[in-house]
């Protein structure tokens, strides 16, 4: 290498490493940002000396009471609530939009192309126009206050087999001809898509799973319209901001920061886990299909 | 094992294109057969209706006597390879060619036994633990076939499974095939657009263009003896020479008229011709590049031409000749009998004379493009 090159190499060195640093400095900086708040909420969670809102963010007294506490409450019946409808919610909305996206990708039926487009237009619709109209439906079926938790698993799965764009699209990426190889093989439509499709889609199926139990996690309008004020019928999203309110804030603040973790960690624990597939199930199907 | 036959078969889609237009053939039990065409003759549109993939429009398929045309895939007992294998890629090699068998309850001893018994008549022993991504094309291939041989079916049906290898591969591979087609003793349909693979591998060769077959026949006959223009074309490398020429009536024989030179016909062909009611008419002459006759000097009934190209294939010549009409000429030429002056005349610009024996012309009316004598 001559003396000029290896010069030129040297600057090339140097500008990347400031450019790295750069980048790095700032993404450090938003990620401060962002975490600003999750971080307030976990110490004031463990705040044990007042229960209202204060002026600072480290505790003085440090402690578990507010967990303890918690318990004590209507918490774990919101709890419960939340995780029956979620799950109820994330088994049901997989198989229903699975289903439906190997439908669309595979089989060549009449109205086929009308019905995607249909939907396309229907999911345009914000859901909140249909709140009304559901909450007499699902009085009139008894399935309001107390008995929110069905009703609310109703609502969520009933329109699920519209979120069928991204698995259908990353069906679309995998062969016909395994299809046909296996039909030749032996296997029915089902076992197809049990034994061939799926297994080769796991990004797409964790994915389908992850967003089926999160829109029912983090859900308040419905659930809140729904439970009407039923404290047996509440979500955590719905009965933990009802402590936020001017009579409660004053002594349930830190009881409602403990909540939110107990909210936050098991998605966080979910994510962590499966952070990989997420990813690869949001842009999969989206670069390839 | 069966026999496989289909009665006026017809595939139309649904935006009304016919692939297929009345497909009439038997194949009979231990039959090779094999499918060939240009893409989109319906060759593999066929050998999906066979299989059950694509549904038959019209007309009857029936294996072994029995009519199929609505069972399912599974129900019909046929196997299949696919041209890109179609192995399942989350699969070990293993459990790739043992899936049928599980679907069907196989005892799982038995499951065992099969497999690896059609891995090691496939020489994949040692991958069968592997991934397919973790394979080659050609034995990716292999396990594809071996996934169809543990069938035991009464059909093997394999659509182009040797194009996506390279040349050499799929020398190889077309030899494999004919061993394991005596192996396994079964009917055979295969398709292709390669009509060396269909000459070398099929009892019969069927020869499809635009939904229609062509000729059915053994490689023998359909290169000795093409019925139309398009199957001369089509079966040959490289392909037939098409000239114009004129068939002149004289008297009780005939004679082909091609630029000066008149070319007598042969008794058979004479007999044939007058026998159909031909007269004098145009028409096109076929003649194969390895049936003409080169001379290096001029000689009653010979054609005179120039080298265009030279290419050289090792044990013989391609010779790109033109004649004085601007017709184009191939012609073959073994090397192992020319003299180095013969080698050193054989360059762009210089004189050939080329003859054809009446056996070796055919003879195609230029409007219908039928053969006038075969068929």
């Amino acid at each position: 290498m001559s003396e000029a090159t290896a010069k030129r190499h040297m600057g090339l060195k140097t500008s990347r490493a400031i450019t790295n640093t750069a980048i790095h400095v700032l993404l450090i900086v938003i990620s401060i940002i962002w975490l600003i708040p999750f971080v307030c909420i976990v110490l004031q969670s463990f705040r044990m000396e007042s229960t209202g809102q204060v002026g600072y963010v480290v505790p003085k007294v440090w402690g578990t009471g507010n967990y303890v506490k918690l318990f004590e409450t209507d918490f774990p019946r919101w709890y419960t609530n939340t995780f029956i409808a979620a799950l109820a919610t994330a088994v049901l909305q997989t198989i229903i939009v699975l289903c439906m996206s190997y439908t669309l990708s595979r089989f060549r039926f009449k109205m086929r192309q009308p019905l995607m487009r249909f939907m396309l237009i229907l999911g345009m619709f914000p859901g909140m126009l249909t709140m009304i109209i559901l909450y007499r439906v699902l009085k009139d079926l008894g399935l309001t206050q107390t008995n929110a938790v069905p009703g609310l698993i109703l609502v969520y799965v009933a329109s699920s087999g519209m979120g069928y764009y991204v698995s259908k699209g990353f069906f679309d990426t995998i062969p016909m001809s395994l299809d046909e190889a296996a039909r030749v093989d032996g296997a029915t439509r089902a076992k197809i898509l049990y034994k061939i499709i799926l297994p080769l889609s796991k990004p797409i199926v964790i994915y389908t799973v992850l967003t089926a139990f999160m829109g029912p996690w983090g859900d308040y309008v419905f659930a809140r319209y729904i439970a009407f004020g039923t404290s047996a019928g509440k979500n955590v999203a719905v009965g933990l901001y009802d402590w936020l309110n001017k009579d409660q804030i004053s002594s349930y603040y830190t009881m409602f920061c403990a909540g939110g973790v107990l909210v936050a960690l098991p998605v966080t624990i979910l994510f962590l886990f499966l952070q990989k597939y997420y990813v690869e199930g949001v842009t999969g199907g989206a670069v390839k299909g | 094992m069966a026999s496989v036959k289909l009665t006026d078969v017809k595939k139309v889609y649904d935006n009304k294109v016919t692939a297929v237009h009345d497909f009439n053939l038997e194949i009979k039990d231990k039959e090779f057969v094999v499918f060939v065409g240009p893409s989109g003759c319906g060759k593999s549109t066929t050998l999906r209706m066979i299989a059950g993939l694509e549904d038959i429009s019209g007309g009857t398929l029936e294996i072994d006597g029995e009519v199929v045309n609505d069972l399912q895939p599974k129900d019909r007992d046929i196997a299949m390879v696919f041209q890109n294998y179609a192995l399942y890629p989350h699969m070990t090699v293993y459990d790739n060619i043992a899936f049928s068998l599980r679907l069907k309850k196989v005892p799982e001893d038995e499951v065992y036994d099969r497999v690896t018994n059609a891995a090691k008549i496939l020489g994949i022993t040692e991958y069968l633990t592997r991934k397919p991504r973790a394979l080659s094309g050609g034995q990716r291939q292999r396990v594809a076939i071996g996934r169809a041989m543990v069938r035991n079916a009464k059909v093997f049906l394999m659509d182009e499974p040797l194009s996506n290898l390279d040349a050499k591969l799929r020398n190889q591979m077309r030899a494999e095939i004919i061993l394991l087609r005596q192996k396994l003793d079964t009917t055979f349909i295969y398709v292709t657009h390669d009509q060396t693979e269909a000459m070398t591998l099929g009892d019969r060769i069927v020869i499809m263009k635009d939904g229609f077959i062509e000729q059915v026949g053994t490689p023998q006959e359909v290169f000795d003896t093409p019925v139309n223009l398009f199957v001369a074309g089509f079966i040959g490398s490289p392909q037939m020479n098409f000239l114009k020429a004129n068939l002149v009536k004289g008297g009780s024989s005939y004679y082909v008229e091609l630029l000066d030179v008149k070319l007598p016909l042969n008794d058979e062909q004479n007999a044939v011709l007058a026998q159909k009611g031909v007269g004098s008419q145009e028409i096109i002459l076929g003649v194969r590049p390895e049936h003409t006759t080169v001379l290096f000097d001029n000689a009653e009934g010979a054609i005179e031409c120039t080298i265009d190209v030279n290419e050289m294939m090792g044990s013989e010549l391609h010779l790109h000749l033109r004649s004085k009409n601007d017709d184009k000429i191939i012609v073959r030429l073994p090397t192992v009998d020319l003299s180095k002056e013969q080698r050193a005349s054989l360059s762009y610009g210089n004189k050939m004379y080329i003859t054809f024996p009446a056996k070796v012309m055919h003879l195609f009316d230029p409007e219908t493009e039928k053969s006038l004598i075969d068929g």
